[in-house]
């Protein structure tokens, strides 16, 4: 029951972004160097996140990453599930899978409850709430 | 991911290792056989004695990775076994006094969804945004197990059997 360091690394990255703003945009090197975490590791990651629409990149010298959503938006919830494929403590029945009463009662009475307590927190935790409270007045404009 | 186990390698063998995208916030075999296991094991008369062999083949798990589970949850008195040719495996307290916790805990090591949070202390702390998310996570998922009896299993298997009867 453990979150992947992708999952971990990718929030990191999404927050060091948020806490970034008012630069138009990072280079992953930075952002490598202020999380302790190799360069080549966060771009993979960077790829997933940018597939999935939370960041952009730009290309040249001078090129970097930028959040492409306001970060009010964007729920780590559905960050990790990107970055995890889900947040599931166990697989759902395949269809056609036969489950005894032994084991749908499991399903209902634990493993239902530890899907929907994790789901209660990622769920409700966003982005900006871990950058720290700004104001609206100086928060950043996000362009998509 | 680094397995914090505390478990000896011959439990290890049988855990797969493929690692595929969202595999990690999954509960392994060893932790859902066990609840399996000692869920049939409570619903059984007090003071009967099965074989791994008998719950073998009634939930399909095998005897062998039973006998390794069963070493395991031995130590803390979730179980208790009886040698002999009429011995067997029964709980080993009452199910009201054997929570989801215990057992989780006892086969798949530190539940804690990320390992720093297992730690004392850790360096980067102050500055960390993510630990409070993932301590709330940990939070979450103790209340949760820790909640959740093995006689609550029992009542919920009841129900369960007797709405299903009644169709």
């Amino acid at each position: 029951m453990k979150i992947s360091t992708r999952g971990r690394y990718g929030v990191r990255l999404l927050i060091d972004l948020a806490e970034h703003a008012d630069q138009s945009h990072v280079p992953l090197a930075q952002i490598a160097d202020r999380q302790k975490v190799s360069a080549r590791y966060l771009e993979q990651v960077a790829v997933i996140l940018k597939r999935a629409g939370y960041i952009r990149s730009i290309k040249g010298a001078s090129g970097g990453y930028a959040l492409s959503r306001n970060p009010v938006d964007i729920m780590i919830g559905d960050v990790l599930r990107t970055l995890e494929g889900d947040m599931l403590v166990v697989d759902n029945p395949r269809p056609g899978e036969e489950e005894s009463l032994l084991q749908r009662c499991i399903r209902t009475s634990v493993y239902s409850c530890l899907n929907e307590r994790i789901a209660s927190v990622i769920d409700t935790i966003s982005l900006s709430s871990l950058v720290g409270t700004r104001d609206d007045a100086d928060s950043p404009m996000y362009y998509i | 991911m680094k397995k914090t186990l505390t478990v000896s390698g011959s439990v290890g063998m049988f855990i797969k290792t493929t690692k595929k995208l969202g595999d990690n916030m999954r509960i392994s075999t060893r932790g859902r056989y066990s609840l399996e296991a000692i869920l049939f094991l409570a619903l059984l008369p007090a003071d009967a004695l099965v074989s791994t062999r008998e719950i073998s083949e009634k939930t399909g798990i095998s005897d062998g990775y039973l006998e390794q589970l069963f070493i395991l949850l031995r130590k803390p008195g979730i179980i208790s076994g009886v040698r002999g040719a009429q011995g067997g495996y029964r709980l080993g307290k009452p199910a009201g006094d054997i929570t989801v916790g215990d057992i989780l805990r006892t086969v798949e090591g530190p539940l804690a969804p990320v390992s720093c949070l297992d730690k004392e202390s850790c360096p980067s702390e102050a500055e960390c945004r993510t630990r409070f998310t993932w301590q709330k996570l940990y939070t979450e998922i103790q209340h949760c197990i820790d909640a959740l009896r093995i006689s609550d299993l029992v009542r919920a298997y009841h129900s369960m059997e007797e709405t299903e009867g009644a169709l």
